[in-house]
């Protein structure tokens, strides 16, 4: 044998190297002509099955790429490490004796966001199951068959299209990214459409500015400019991550102070960082105007970007999807998925805001038939179908912060109003529900139709809706509310600017949830009346049109659609009654809890969530009602807003703690199980 | 020996073979390592061979060990060393060895002491009869080359 082995040696994949790694593709690799490719792909082989590691050695050579192998774990991945950038693709075994091939996985993911595919004669779909999780981009079962190698370099390609997209699991991730694609199309158009304002550009220019301070020390580290950070975090590490963020705050939250954070061996700055990057993409995504609105107001948006990045991000998103009608519920709850980075973190996290989402769709596709029951059941359903509906709750809530703001014209405060009601929207949906409903009864009907056209003006509007609060009785009931509910929330009573006061609810979604969920509650009560427009302007620009239509009839039944989202549960409460709205505002913060998950949105959920899921479906039944009184509405509605509020502020403080403890406990097949219902 | 030609050989290893693949000993994955084998690695298959049964000698001896003791038997270990003699085994597209493997693995995931037990027996015995077909074929392998003129060194000692 040794002779034998002896005589192989001369060829460059002859045995005698598979204990020692080897490390020649590298170098040779980068001479490939692109042309060629995949020719050339450099891939790295770890498996301690030397026989496989031989034969998989020879077909990867048959299939004309540059091969590196290593039958250990450890020494494949200081190899990883000291050659960052010389391997396109790791392929590696799953039980290893000196690491667990998914811890290799996760490190490599996280390190050096290179697709890792697993590898084990161990085919039973649990096994496989777990390497889909663990974030691998493929799985294949031994025997290997050279056919199946030949195709590996799709992985590559995919992870740099992708890499923008942040998606990390292949197995899901196609049908996720088309969806994402989708939301990420409605999105934009929503944000052009508040691009008209103005307002938008200027905040997202001073949110990029301001990125790009941060991202360009991940960058830096990043020498493959080519690739992206990879979220292969667990849904334990992703809290953590989040966690610590929360901790710093988003403007504040560095990369090396995370990590300290985190305390997480193994962890580098350059993968928080990244990560961190990532989730900054993912909030601005999900938020899109929100962030915007947050940009203009600096010393607002910096507290508030990072609550409402997280939680609202993702809410907006959802919304707006479902709204749009463009994306379905599930599809929502994907994408939240993806954007959270982490498949099982993310997944929990993306449930729970698209349960969310769905309610508040259900609710408001209920609010038109006025079925309160089957809201919650089938909201994400209905919401898509009942986009428009949606829509023209935004709408509302822009006319409504024109309304509210004296100071304020309703035709600017519809403009700005929109954009920075989108923002809001975006950074927290319970946040734009309350300031759409406030605006809603301030000003329903005039409010309505600027605001219809200035859906993304909407947002704004929940910015300002603390002002048109104190304006409206309504109003000043409400920014009480916020205010008590948020610290930042003091920023809100500055009328002054949309900006500012979209920043302002921004910071109550920050500072806390259940202070979102008061304002919501009053923003619902003014919403209802405005709900169709600022929910039609919210959802998407497209919509915004519509909005103004259908807010004639459409208002209460946009209203509830917005307050299903966020504030849904409020705005139903509203309508109802002062005592019906604490109800019903538990219950959607039930909801939300469940979706909490989120920073932002676990703590408005848990807001809302301290009371009862339950109230979801009575915030309907609220909605409807209300809608036909809706000065005797707005009225009690800001009454029982401000008993709410300092009840949802007390609420407070122990929902952020259920939702914490709950996030955990949420795992994301429920959350998905929630949306399905 | 000497005076046959190649052909006789070539007839011999056909034959062995389909036997082999008859009895659901070997299976396409051997063929398919075959084809892997060409000018730049000429004993590629007999390479692959060596390793894979000086590897699995160790883990059958791994095993053997663990099975010794019928109340400190770690079977998650068990099944740890069956995964990876089935991933080469299958590999080298030692069908029945894995199959074996399978069956061995569901006895030790119930924890069945005298099942793994049954189960190792048969396991030996099917390595050990795959081994010296293989070996067999390797040395007609060897006459085939000496009778062709070309000159390689023994596959399997």
């Amino acid at each position: 044998m040794a002779a034998i082995q002896k005589l192989s040696v001369q060829n460059a994949n002859a045995g005698g190297s598979y204990s020692s790694c080897r490390v020649d593709a590298g170098e040779s690799t980068a001479l490939v002509a692109p042309e060629l490719f995949p020719a050339g792909l450099r891939v790295l082989v770890v498996d301690d099955d030397v026989t496989c590691l031989k034969i998989l050695e020879h077909m990867l050579q048959k299939c004309r790429y540059h091969v590196t192998t290593c039958s250990e774990a450890l020494k494949a991945l200081s190899l990883l490490r000291e050659r960052k950038g010389s391997f396109d693709v790791v392929i590696s075994d799953v039980h290893m004796p000196d690491m667990d091939g998914f811890k290799l996985l996760e490190l490599v993911g996280l390190e050096m966001d290179l697709p890792v595919i697993m590898m084990s004669a161990d085919g039973r779909t649990s096994a496989v199951m777990r390497g889909i999780k663990h974030g691998a981009c493929d799985y294949l079962i031994k025997p290997v068959r050279i056919e199946e190698l030949k195709n590996i370099w799709q992985h590559v390609v995919r992870k740099k299209w992708n890499e923008s997209k942040d998606v990390e699991h292949s197995g899901s991730v196609e049908d996720s990214d088309r969806q994402r694609r989708v939301g990420d199309e409605a999105e934009y158009d929503s944000l052009v459409n508040e691009g008209t304002d103005g307002s938008w550009k200027t905040p997202k220019k001073k949110r990029d500015s301001k990125d790009d301070e941060e991202d360009g020390e991940l960058e830096n580290e990043d020498p493959s400019a080519s690739k992206k950070p990879r979220v292969v975090w667990s849904v334990e590490l992703h809290q953590q991550f989040v966690n610590a963020v929360n901790q710093l705050g988003i403007d504040k939250a560095v990369p090396k102070r995370i990590l300290e954070l985190m305390n997480v061996p193994g962890l580098t700055r350059e993968n928080v960082a990244s990560h961190l990057q990532k989730f900054r993409l993912y909030l601005k995504r999900i938020s899109g105007v929100t962030q915007h609105q947050s940009a203009l107001s600096n010393p607002f948006c910096n507290p508030v970007e990072p609550n409402t990045k997280v939680g609202s991000l993702g809410r907006l998103d959802f919304h707006s999807l479902t709204a749009t009608g463009q994306i379905p519920p599930q599809t929502l709850a994907v994408l939240h998925a993806e954007l959270l980075g982490r498949p099982s973190g993310n997944v929990v996290l993306p449930v729970i805001d698209s349960p969310i989402l769905l309610q508040a769709s259900s609710q408001n596709s209920k609010f038109l038939p006025v079925e309160k029951e089957i809201a919650f059941g089938q909201p994400l359903f209905q919401c898509q179908s009942g986009i428009s509906k949606p829509f023209p709750p935004s709408g509302i809530n822009s006319q409504d912060v024109p309304s509210s703001f004296s100071s304020w014209p309703s035709n600017q405060l519809g403009v700005t109003g929109s954009n920075s009601e989108l923002g809001d929207m975006s950074n927290t949906q319970n946040n734009n529900l309350l300031m759409q409903m406030l605006q809603h009864q301030q000003e329903p009907f005039n409010l309505v139709v600027s605001e219809s056209h200035n859906a993304i003006n909407v947002r704004p509007s929940c910015l300002v809706v603390p002002t048109q609060l104190p304006n409206n009785l309504n109003g000043g009931n409400c920014s009480m509310p916020v205010n008590k509910n948020s610290m930042v929330v003091a920023p809100q009573p500055s009328n002054s600017t949309f900006n500012g006061s979209s920043i302002t609810f921004d910071y109550n979604i920050l500072s806390s949830q259940p202070t979102n969920v008061p304002l919501s509650m009053g923003r619902v009560a003014d919403g209802d009346f405005k709900k169709i427009g600022l929910l039609s302007s919210y959802s998407t620009p497209a919509s915004v049109s519509s909005p103004s239509v259908s807010s004639g009839s459409v208002c209460t039944n946009g209203g509830a659609g917005w307050r299903l989202h966020n504030s849904n549960m409020n705005f139903d409460s509203l309508n109802r009654s002062p005592g019906h709205l604490p109800n019903l505002c538990i219950p959607g913060t039930e909801v939300k809890s469940g979706t909490s998950v989120n920073y932002e949105h676990a703590r408005n959920l848990g807001f809302v969530g301290k009371g009862t899921c339950l109230p979801s479906r009575f915030a309907v039944d609220d909605i409807e009602s209300p809608t036909n009184d809706w000065n005797n509405i707005k009225t009690s509605v800001f009454d029982d807003v401000d008993k709410v509020k300092q009840e949802l502020n007390l609420d407070f403080l122990e929902g952020s703690k259920v939702d914490k403890t709950m996030l955990p406990n949420f795992p994301s097949n429920d959350f998905m199980g929630v949306l399905s219902k | 020996m000497l005076g046959m030609g190649a052909g006789r050989w070539e007839e011999d290893m056909s034959h062995l073979l389909a036997l082999l693949f008859h009895q659901g000993v070997l299976d396409e994955h051997f063929m398919q390592l075959q084809q892997l084998q060409d000018e730049s690695s000429p004993n590629f298959v007999s390479e692959v061979i060596s390793i894979y049964f000086r590897e699995s000698e160790k883990l059958l001896r791994n095993i053997r060990t663990l099975l010794l003791d019928r109340e400190c038997t770690d079977y998650r270990k068990i099944g740890v060393y069956l995964n990876h003699l089935m991933g080469s085994s299958s590999s080298i597209g030692a069908n029945l060895v894995r199959n074996v493997c399978v069956a061995f693995r569901a006895a030790s995931e119930h924890c069945n002491w005298a099942g793994c037990l049954r189960s190792l027996a048969v396991l030996e015995h099917e390595y050990c009869y795959l081994k010296n077909k293989l070996h067999e074929l390797f040395q007609i392998e060897q006459q085939r080359v000496l009778a062709a003129g070309v000159r390689y060194h023994p596959l399997l000692q």
